[in-house]
């Protein structure tokens, strides 16, 4: 049986690595309601999500 | 709602993780027991978030904040009262004999406890059921996709259904539960940026307290009458109905949630499973429920986003989508529609897993082919996947072709499910209970439950025989049903086996409280049932006086 934590990891650290990057570099993208930068914010957290279930992953 | 690339491929990665998932775990399905119950090996951290995931179908998201929307902060009680305390019972009381039976099924445990009949009730009517509600959040899920992106119905339907069939019949319950797990997370991390933009933009609780009348931000305080409240109810048939009847019936009961604990690897482990489940369970009205009441919150403030009208009231259904229209930009819009699709494919996963269960242990192995080899039920096991799905996508268009049917199947679902739990409670704690005594309380308790509807109405439904009572909301209809329904069932379940012949006390040893002997639990505190339920029930009163 694998480490669930394994792929769940990878899956968020990638969406929040894609997030960051348009955050970052597509300024123009705006939610109708709100001025707040929604991709990097949200990014950042899940690839801190997705780091720490690799970390836990690896430290068996 | 327009998608761009970006959002386009988020949802593709989401289905490639989902099958590769299932693809790891093909190895791992080597027998029947392995593909429909897991083996008894899932670490307990895995079965909890799937005991929760398996029941946060994509209906419970968008119906949770259209109810937030709708009546307030007296939706949480879905959660609060209608959840936790059945939870915790579940973990601390019962789960020691689902697992110490080691029934493969719910029914299974009710063929050991009573009989062959009341087993056959329990599978059928729970496998014609699962096959409906899946195809029911089918159907509503490809209409939404539809309304909002534009979407063929057929295209969406078919390929969520193929890719759910494609991780199930490749690694089994297993790899169902694991993908709940993944789904689970994608649906906390997708919708709360949304809830925390939407209630900071309407001013945070106490601005949203301002600007909506007391009672929607009140759970308790408006509780006294039916006509003080939004949701015509008073507290006597809230928490003996919600709290009481159907949650308890589901939570309880209901093999679809239970199957996950029973996939946990100890007896300690499936009983933590509802209590631990409980946690996020209690915080989930934060992220589904809290957005739909800031949401009429900035509709009264004109801040430029309003709930969508459909006729001469809001179209209360479309709130969530609309949020996520107004406040994510593309990126995040993807991750937000593919959370959606995650809690649509963790909630059918959990139905079809379930009704392949049922369906080969306790009505093909039970009725159709009683002595065949392991191998013979793992390929009856897999050929029911394909099935189940192929049922359920003829009941989505079932309910395309018929409007009524979602109405109709939701009437019929409170006839047969509220007297359940009398049935479940007389069996584990009182051993004079007989098969006869259960099969003809159930069948009383749901014709009771049909005679209640037919003799009172609400909102001009029901009273089919004679309008004698007239309800302030069919909520309010439905919980009393049920209260009549359960108190039916517990009557005519003790009173046909105090006149029928008793089971020896041999034959229920380990099914029924007082004959069987629990393993004492040697894991410090913090890993044992009993204080892990006295803190859920610490936090559960706190979270209710925050919000009286």
């Amino acid at each position: 049986m694998f480490d669930l934590r394994l792929p769940s990891g990878i899956f968020f650290a990638i969406i929040g690595a894609l997030l960051i990057f348009m955050g970052l570099t597509m300024t123009d993208l705006q939610a109708p309601m709100t001025t707040a930068n929604v991709d990097l914010y949200a990014g950042l957290a899940m690839f801190v999500f997705g780091a720490v279930l690799l970390l836990l992953a690896s430290r068996k | 709602m327009k998608l761009s690339l970006a959002d386009y491929s988020i949802l593709a990665l989401y289905f490639c993780f989902v099958i590769g998932i299932g693809w790891k775990l093909r190895k791992s399905v080597t027998s029947a027991g392995e593909f429909l119950t897991a083996g008894h090996h899932v670490p307990v951290w895995i079965t909890s978030l799937a005991f929760l995931a398996a029941n946060l179908g994509a209906q419970e998201v968008v119906g949770m904040m259209a109810s937030g929307a709708k009546y307030g902060i007296m939706t949480a009680h879905f959660y609060w009262v209608g959840a936790a305390p059945a939870m915790i019972f579940a973990g601390v009381f019962m789960m020691p004999f689902y697992y110490g039976s080691k029934a493969r099924s719910v029914p299974e445990y009710l063929k050991l406890r009573f009989d062959e009949k009341t087993r056959a009730l329990n599978a059928i009517t729970f496998a014609v059921m699962t096959i409906f509600s899946s195809g029911i959040s089918m159907y509503a899920l490809g209409r939404m996709f539809q309304l909002v992106l534009g979407w063929s119905f057929d295209a969406s339907v078919i390929l969520s259904a193929v890719i759910v069939l494609a991780y199930t019949w490749l690694g089994g319950l297993t790899s169902a539960i694991y993908n709940e797990v993944l789904q689970f997370f994608l649906i906390v991390l997708g919708f709360s940026p949304l809830s925390i933009l939407v209630i900071a933009r309407a001013g945070g609780w106490h601005g949203i307290q301002q600007r909506l009348a007391p009672s929607m931000t009140h759970a308790w305080k408006y509780m006294g009458s039916p006509a003080q409240n939004p949701m015509g109810i008073e507290t006597f048939g809230m928490v003996a109905g919600l709290g009481f009847v159907l949650s308890f019936g589901y939570w309880c009961t209901d093999f679809l949630v239970i199957q996950r604990a029973l996939a946990a690897n100890s007896m300690s482990a499936a009983r933590r499973t509802p209590l631990i489940a409980a946690f996020p369970k209690m915080m989930m009205p934060f992220i589904v429920i809290l957005p739909g009441i800031a949401a009429l919150a900035l509709t009264k403030m004109g801040t430029g986003y309003s709930l969508p009208v459909k006729g001469n009231s809001y179209d209360y259904d479309q709130t969530l989508t609309t949020l996520m229209a107004s406040f994510y930009p593309s990126g995040m819009l993807g991750v937000g529609l593919t959370a959606l699709m995650a809690s649509f494919m963790s909630g059918m996963a959990g139905n079809v897993t379930a009704f392949n269960t049922v369906f080969t242990f306790d009505i093909y192995q039970g009725y159709i082919r009683k002595n065949a080899s392991d191998r013979h039920y793992l390929t009856v096991g897999r050929i029911t996947t394909v099935a189940g799905i192929g049922l359920s996508i003829a009941a989505a268009y079932l309910a395309v072709r018929f409007n009524n049917l979602n109405d109709l199947l939701q009437l019929v679902f409170s006839f047969v499910n509220p007297p359940l739990f009398a049935t479940f409670l007389l069996g584990m704690f009182w051993k004079r209970a007989t098969g006869h005594g259960a099969f003809f309380g159930l069948l009383c308790g749901t014709f009771a439950a049909a005679f209640t509807q037919g003799l009172s109405t609400a909102e001009g439904k029901g009273g089919w025989i004679t309008g004698l009572h007239d309800f302030p909301s069919q909520m309010a209809q439905n919980f009393w049903i049920s209260i009549f329904a359960w108190i039916t069932c517990f009557v005519v379940t003790i009173l046909v086996s105090l006149a029928t012949v008793p089971h020896s006390d041999d034959r229920l040893e380990g099914l029924v409280h007082g004959l069987s002997k629990l393993p004492r639990d040697l894991a410090p505190w913090y890993r044992r049932p009993v204080p892990l339920a006295i803190i859920v029930a610490v936090t559960l009163v706190v979270l209710n006086l925050a919000f009286r």
